[in-house]
């Protein structure tokens, strides 16, 4: 279509505003309430137009460009009463330095006097020149405010970690409310009041955190103003280089810009560029990174044990003594750990030196904390290998989504985003978990399971299909192969026994049936904990069989940053996937000598290594024990490629230098792996790493750093075998019935608040707070037979081990269960661990 | 009851009317807003109880009905077949109104209206002149029926004009009567109803929702309260059809939660069409189904804008939103709406009932039809009027108001609630309808009539409404928020005595700002009062700025209570009422206030005797003398 602006002819497509066409056109309208992932508000009347034919002046932010349509955006008129209009806002908003005659002279000073407590002015204003509201006065060129100013005098909201609100310097476009609402799917902040009294507030005038802020950041990237700070914002200096790098916490694999001073990482925030999170971070890719990276705990020396003490070593004296003690160990008695959080470099060299130097087969990829060992157990022995790749995105365009076996609004933020683009589109979700969550209202069926059962849930649902009136059903126009003989094995399944082991009624499970029937395409997403360890093979048929059954897509899901990665490189060496907890045995029984460590591992308690290695990033526990301590360098201090939960294959470049003395992995691996004598690790940097990967794993084969580099989109190459069949398995076992030592059942959730030995809430005080850490929580009903209040000291004892913390009292959890959120994965008996039974008692303060 | 056909319907109707003895006795009590407050409810218990006592149950009915309107000669009681019009009934006249009037055939002189021009006791309703000049159509039969029973309202031909519409005409014809009729919306914005329907008819869409804005919130304005309470059937029968001609099949009427009584009787009045087969599926046997739901807003005034009643009944904040899209378009839960207000709802089966022709017929070229005012202020006969488009303010004022309290000075008119404006009396004789009130800087609003004396400041008024909007602002866009924020800090400067030079031109150009930037029409309309006020009464403006004078002796801080000497007797009484002990002087001698202890609160001026009448308030220069005078003898002390 055509339309007339300002005179000039534009040819525009589709359903645009006005704004958006004038600004494709290099025709700028002011406007402070508009953003490009909101819908519009048309409060700020800043980017008021006339439009020939249309009474009064209409904002170009909301009005849709209609062919033939003319608008003025700058008439006399209209200028007049945008600049009234500015001077409004900034009655409000203090602006002595916005229309100062001087204020080009103050850039000097600027980062100096940024420090104070309140601000009163833009050279006060952590976000000077960041602001959109200075921008805007630039643009209308107002110089004089004519009407007296008006202090608001609201208290300066600094009770919350990681942002302050500061709303004397808000002016109520809206956008914090907006995003929080329309794209995070929260509503934690809202408008209050009326009038010249209005604000933004949360229920009640409560904190942010006890009104359930994520700490998504989100607010705080769109506020136009300085009314929404970073915490520290005040404090660091302003940044002189900006880039961008990938999130090292979780698999999500978000790209988050970066702002460097000096060199140094002073902030970070989601890049729009991100092809996963477009925009979007969570609390730790906002607002941790920096503090991680310059944490206490980091380790920035070769450290050596000598009479019982760690003390500082060069380079040289680690690595010789390393390497000549793990040449001491036969294959049999060493033991490696590679980490999930450490690039495919790093990953690739130490599965190469395991497998060539050390000859072992003793390495755990500490990915279990993910479907993959599941998925490596059933498909091999089955002679089939379904896709594991897919892309998130697609989650936000199906119209039923079922969510099994994860805490995802809390792991993974920005894929929980999918589904709830998804949901505000129309589509329902069905979550299957044994505790309530923040996003229950978006929730169509909730099936409150009991905790372990979510295998029967899945078989509960297939079930329903089985019967007979369903088999006519459309939804069974699915593979035939093993069908006939995989419902057969359903019928035989009693509805009773079904319902008791889940503690589900079948109207409940009918509902859901009902929105599975009426779906016409269903996303499966399911995290580790419906796939855990000695029952994940067959939970996870019972998964596959269910999504042959309903032509659903399954999204399995993952939690660390390289578990995808690691995972790969792991299944390219062997074909079992171990999980750390395997020699727990050997270590206590000594046959296990020597351990090189480079994720978490909790030594058991009885284990006594002859000779420990841990290559980390931080100080912790395990790291304390250790012969000798081999810093290595983070993410942004090497550049290196993640593999995501998708299978998308991303670069993360090196942005920044080590501290200390601090190294790449695969720099101190193949350092020793040529002390030891061995030739093949001749790498100088990690892009020689990358080009052997290509050669010898197939999976990264069409991949290269020049094209990552480029931004371009590759995802893992996946060799799939074999065709859609049903896989029958054993019917379950039976459940144990609960011992009396142990009443009660706790529901582990991990949320990965973990960067390679170092735990986010024992770091950040803030992070602390957020995630209630060492919380453990218990009905309302519970803690009064236990006598219990909230904060109480709790000591919970289980068969494989013990946890303290604190009660936390609270109706997210049914009589009989307790909730605890994890660190680190707790494995036992090869399974990584989501329930275990407990005994719940008071704990010594 | 079980659900009726059409055939049904007039067969019910026909045995209502048939069981009902039109000679029979029936004493009527007004059960409007404003009688409640007076007690109406134990009038009419004892009524109840005093029939039961005489064991007169067969000869005499007791029917609370809707509001009658007369609100200041509440609690009012009207005696059926004979209209006998009782007013400010007691209950201790109870008694005497069973054994006198009802046995005696007496009628008792002292409850009876006195015309004050004349002082003729006035027997029937009709003959008061408060309703002599008024039309009642919408009202017609609020003080006959009893809201809670559906049967009154079935007697009196209602839910005729729906089974018209269901079975004699198509939707567009239903359309051409509206439009043909004239009728423009009643909520303020006075939109041509038929032509909004019609638009809204055209919108291809497999959901359809239609409104009833009850949302009354302008201070003073009670109409459609009175409406809901004392005749909703009125209101609902006008949506049925209304859905009937747009094609939607489910409608909310959207009523304050501090109308306890409307989101009853409203409430009652669906659960029994409902039963009737009036609302729901197949609709009198029909292929029309239709449901109503009662949606109680929490109260903030802007609920009554229409985008943003919509969002309130979504759930959300009531904030407004920029239009188009337009509700026709996309309206609540973005399918198409048609949104009106009650008054015009109640119009609808009027119109379908008797025509489009005899409904033209009322009014003025433009402006069709009746409407109800709700007439307050200094005005002898406060209450609800409904009068023909085109009558003149002096009508409304003096002939059917009774003119203005205790034989003050009119001096203005504040129409259309707080976005209204001021009419001034050399303005009186203008015919009142949609376009004159809108030429005269004012508008017809919702329909409220606030009228002023002498004693009025005008740019205290207009102060007093701007803080309204202000307060009541959603605070969503700039110009409304602190736009009108900027204007009352500027009024209240110019009341409080630190008017400058200057305030009246940036008065001006704010209310240009207000007006072109803001978002929805409370923004866009909040500047009327101080535009109208600066258009009739700049003189009062000036005076307050420039010489520090309220003529009107209304604004505190611009006069003084003063004592002439010569005229105080020296009874003491002023200076014993005196809250901050400003009075001083010996018994027989003459009192002085002392001008920097005086709060200015008034008691002096309340209790000094009218015949000796000693207290007056000064502005102006006079003040001005008084308070030299009063320094130059502390300084002299």
């Amino acid at each position: 279509m055509k339309v007339i602006i300002d005179g000039k002819t534009i040819v525009a497509e589709g359903k645009k505003t006005i704004l958006d066409v004038a600004r494709e056109n290099g025709i700028s309208i002011p406007s402070l309430c508009d953003h490009s992932q909101l819908i519009p508000f048309t409060g700020c009347r800043l980017c008021l137009v006339q439009i020939k034919g249309r009474r009064g002046y209409l904002p170009s932010c909301s009005t849709l460009v209609q062919e033939g349509m003319e608008v003025k955006t700058s008439t006399p008129r209209l200028r007049k009463l945008r600049a009234k209009i500015l001077e409004l806002i900034l009655t409000e908003h203090p602006h002595a330095c916005l229309i100062c005659a001087e204020k080009e002279n103050c850039d000097e000073f600027k980062s100096t006097i940024r420090k104070v407590g309140e601000t009163t002015g833009c050279v006060l204003c952590p976000n000077n020149g960041r602001c959109q509201l200075q921008d805007v006065v630039e643009e209308i060129k107002l110089s004089k405010v004519n009407f007296p100013a008006v202090y608001r005098d609201l208290e300066i909201k600094k009770q919350d970690p990681f942002f302050d609100r500061n709303y004397n310097l808000c002016i109520l476009c809206g956008r914090c409310v907006r995003i929080c609402h329309e794209v995070r799917g929260l509503s934690t902040i809202a408008f209050i009041r009326r009038g010249s009294e209005t604000v933004v507030s949360t229920a009640l005038d409560k904190s942010l955190i006890d009104s359930n802020c994520q700490f998504c950041g989100a607010c705080v990237d769109v506020c136009p103003t300085g009314a929404l700070t970073e915490k520290a914002a005040k404090y660091l200096s302003l940044p002189d280089k900006k880039t961008s790098l990938i999130c090292p916490f979780c698999s999500t694999g978000c790209v988050l810009d970066v702002n460097l001073h000096d060199g140094k990482i002073v902030s970070s925030q989601p890049s729009a560029e991100g092809a996963v999170n477009k925009g979007q971070a969570c609390v730790r890719g906002r607002f941790t990174l920096r503090d991680v990276l310059y944490d206490s705990q980091r380790l920035t020396q070769p450290l050596i044990k000598r009479k019982g003490k760690l003390e500082e070593a060069s380079w040289e004296e680690a690595l010789e003594i390393v390497a000549g003690k793990l040449k001491k160990y036969s294959s049999r008695e060493v033991a490696v750990m590679s980490s999930p959080q450490a690039f495919c470099e790093s990953g690739y060299v130490l599965r190469k030196f395991a497998s060539q130097v050390l000859k072992t087969a003793n390495i755990s990829s500490a990915s279990c904390a993910a479907p993959y060992p599941a998925y490596q157990d059933l498909f091999r022995k089955e002679k089939i290998m379904p896709s594991l790749n897919y892309k998130v995105e697609n989650i936000s365009h199906s119209d039923t989504i079922f969510l099994v076996g994860s805490n995802l609004s809390q792991s993974s933020p920005i894929v929980w985003l999918k589904v709830f683009q998804a949901v505000k589109k129309g589509a329902k979700l069905i979550v299957a978990s044994p505790e309530k969550s923040l996003y229950d209202p978006h929730t169509s069926v909730h099936l409150q399971h009991h905790p372990g059962e979510e295998g029967t849930l899945i078989n509960y649902l297939s079930r329903l299909f089985a019967d007979e009136d369903a088999v006519s059903h459309n939804l069974l126009s699915s593979p035939q192969e093993g069908r006939d003989a995989f419902l057969k094995r359903l019928k035989s399944l009693t509805l009773s026994e079904l319902e008791m082991r889940t503690g589900l009624s079948k109207e409940k499970l009918q509902q859901a049936y009902d929105i599975f029937t009426q779906a016409k395409s269903i996303s499966v997403l399911f995290g580790f904990e419906a796939v855990p360890g000695s029952v994940g093979k067959r939970n996870l048929s019972a998964l596959w069989n269910f999504s042959l059954l309903t032509g659903a897509q399954l999204y399995p899901l993952s939690l660390e940053s390289n578990a995808r990665g690691i995972f790969e490189i792991e299944r390219h060496f062997s074909s079992q996937v171990k999980c750390p907890d395997q020699w727990d045995q050997g270590m206590i029984d000594q046959q296990i000598k020597a351990l090189f460590l480079t994720g978490p591992y909790p030594l058991p308690k009885k284990a006594k290594p002859e000779f420990l290695v841990v290559l980390d990033c931080f100080e912790n526990e395990t790291a304390q024990k250790a012969d000798v301590i081999l810093p290595a360098a983070a993410f942004a201090e090497t550049e290196g490629v993640f593999v995501n939960m998708e299978g998308r294959v991303q670069l993360s470049e090196r942005i920044t230098i080590s501290p200390g003395d601090a190294r790449p992995d695969w720099w101190i691996i193949a350092q020793i792996a040529q002390q030891m004598g061995n030739s093949e690790f001749p790498y100088k940097k990690s892009s020689d790493i990358f080009r052997e990967m290509r050669k010898t794993i197939p999976a990264f084969s069409h991949v290269s750093y020049p094209a990552l580099a480029k931004g371009k989109e590759v995802f893992v190459k996946e060799t799939k075998a074999g065709k859609k069949k049903y896989i029958l398995q054993k019917p379950s076992i039976q459940v144990e019935e609960p011992a009396k030592k142990y009443p009660f059942q706790l529901v582990l959730h991990y949320n990965l608040d973990y960067y390679r030995g170092l735990a986010l809430s024992n770091a950040l005080p803030g992070f602390q707070v957020f995630r209630d850490a060492h919380r453990i929580r218990i009905c309302p009903e519970d803690a009064e037979k236990l006598g219990l209040d909230s904060g109480d000291s709790l000591e919970v004892l289980s068969p494989y081990g013990k946890i303290k913390g604190r009660a936390r009292i609270s109706n997210t959890v049914n009589p009989g269960l307790a909730s605890v959120a994890l660190v680190n994965p707790w494995y036992h008996n090869g399974r990584c661990l989501n329930v275990l039974p407990v005994k719940i008692k008071r704990g010594k303060e | 009851m079980a659900k009726v056909n059409l055939l049904q319907l007039q067969e019910l109707r026909k045995k209502i009317s048939g069981s009902r003895d039109m000679e029979k006795t029936c004493i009527t009590i007004c059960g409007g807003t404003g009688c409640h407050a007076y007690g109406c409810m134990q009038i009419a218990e004892s009524f109840q109880a005093e029939v039961k006592k005489r064991k007169l149950q067969d000869s005499v009915d007791v029917r609370v009905t809707g509001c009658h309107g007369f609100c200041e000669r509440g609690p009012i009681v009207v005696i059926q077949p004979d209209g006998i019009f009782y007013q400010r009934v007691k209950l201790e006249n109870i008694e005497e109104i069973i054994s006198e009037t009802i046995l005696g055939k007496k009628i008792l002189d002292k409850l009876l209206y006195t015309d004050p021009r004349t002082g003729k006791e006035i027997i029937t309703e009709e003959e008061v002149p408060f309703y002599k000049k008024q039309k009642r159509i919408i009202f017609e039969n609020n003080g006959l029926i009893d809201p809670t029973d559906i049967r009154d309202y079935i007697a009196l031909d209602g839910y005729q004009a729906l089974g018209k519409a269901l079975f004699d005409l198509t939707a567009e014809e239903v359309i051409q009567e509206i439009k043909a009729s004239g009728l423009r919306g009643r909520g303020g914005g006075g939109f041509l109803t038929g032509t909004k329907w019609e638009i809204c008819h055209q919108v291809d869409s497999d959901k359809k929702y239609i409104i009833c804005n009850a949302d009354e919130g302008d201070p003073g304005a009670y109409m459609d309260r009175s409406l809901l309470e004392g005749n909703p059937h009125s209101v609902i029968e006008g949506m049925i059809i209304g859905a009937y001609a747009i094609g939607a099949d489910e409608g909310y009427i959207y009523v304050r939660m501090e109308y306890p009584l409307a989101v009853k009787n409203v409430t009652t009045a669906i659960e029994q069409a409902r039963k009737l087969g009036l609302l729901g599926n197949s609709i009198l046997g029909s292929e029309f189904h239709f449901d109503i739901h009662v949606f109680k807003g929490a109260g903030a005034f802007v609920s009554g804008e229409e985008t943003s009643l919509m969002a309130s009944i979504e759930g959300r904040r009531a904030f407004p939103r920029q239009r188009p899209p337009f509700p026709a378009e996309s309206g609540l839960w973005g399918q198409p709406t048609n949104i009106n207000n009650v008054e015009t709802w109640a119009n609808v089966p009027l119109i379908i009932n008797r025509g489009a022709k005899w409904y033209s017929g009322i009014g003025t070229k433009k402006s069709k039809g009746t409407k109800i005012f709700s007439l307050v202020g200094k005005i002898n006969n406060t209450g609800l009027v409904e009068v023909p488009m085109g009558i003149s303010l002096r009508e409304i004022i003096y002939e059917i108001g009774g003119g203005i309290k205790d034989n003050k000075k009119f001096k203005a008119v504040q129409t259309g609630g707080p976005s209204g404006g001021c009419i001034p009396a050399e303005m009186l004789d203008l015919p009142i309808d949609f376009d004159t009130l809108t030429e005269a800087g004012s508008i017809m609003g919702s329909g409220g009539m606030i009228v002023m004396d002498e004693e009025t400041c005008m740019v205290d008024v207009a102060r007093y409404f701007l803080q309204f909007t202000q307060e009541e602002s959603c605070g969503k866009c700039v110009p409304c928020r602190i736009g009108t924020r900027e204007m009352v800090d500027i009024l209240t400067r110019i009341t409080s005595g630190k008017g400058e030079e200057g305030d009246i031109a940036k008065l001006g150009e704010l209310a240009e700002t207000v007006i072109s930037g803001s978002l929805c029409g409370l923004g866009q309309t909040s500047p009327n009062p101080v535009l109208t006020t600066l258009r009739y009464f700049r003189q009062e403006y000036e005076d307050h700025i420039k010489r520090k004078k309220c003529a009107a002796l209304a604004c505190k801080d611009l006069i003084v209570y003063y004592i002439e000497p010569d005229k105080c007797v020296g009874c003491l009484l002023c200076k014993k009422n005196c809250p901050v002990n400003a009075v001083s002087g010996e018994r027989k001698e003459v009192h002085v206030i002392d001008q920097g202890l005086c709060i200015k609160c008034g008691a002096c001026l309340d209790v000094c005797p009218p015949k000796v009448g000693a207290v007056f308030k000064y502005t102006g220069k006079k003040k001005e003398k008084i308070l030299k005078n009063e320094s130059t003898k502390r300084v002299g002390k």
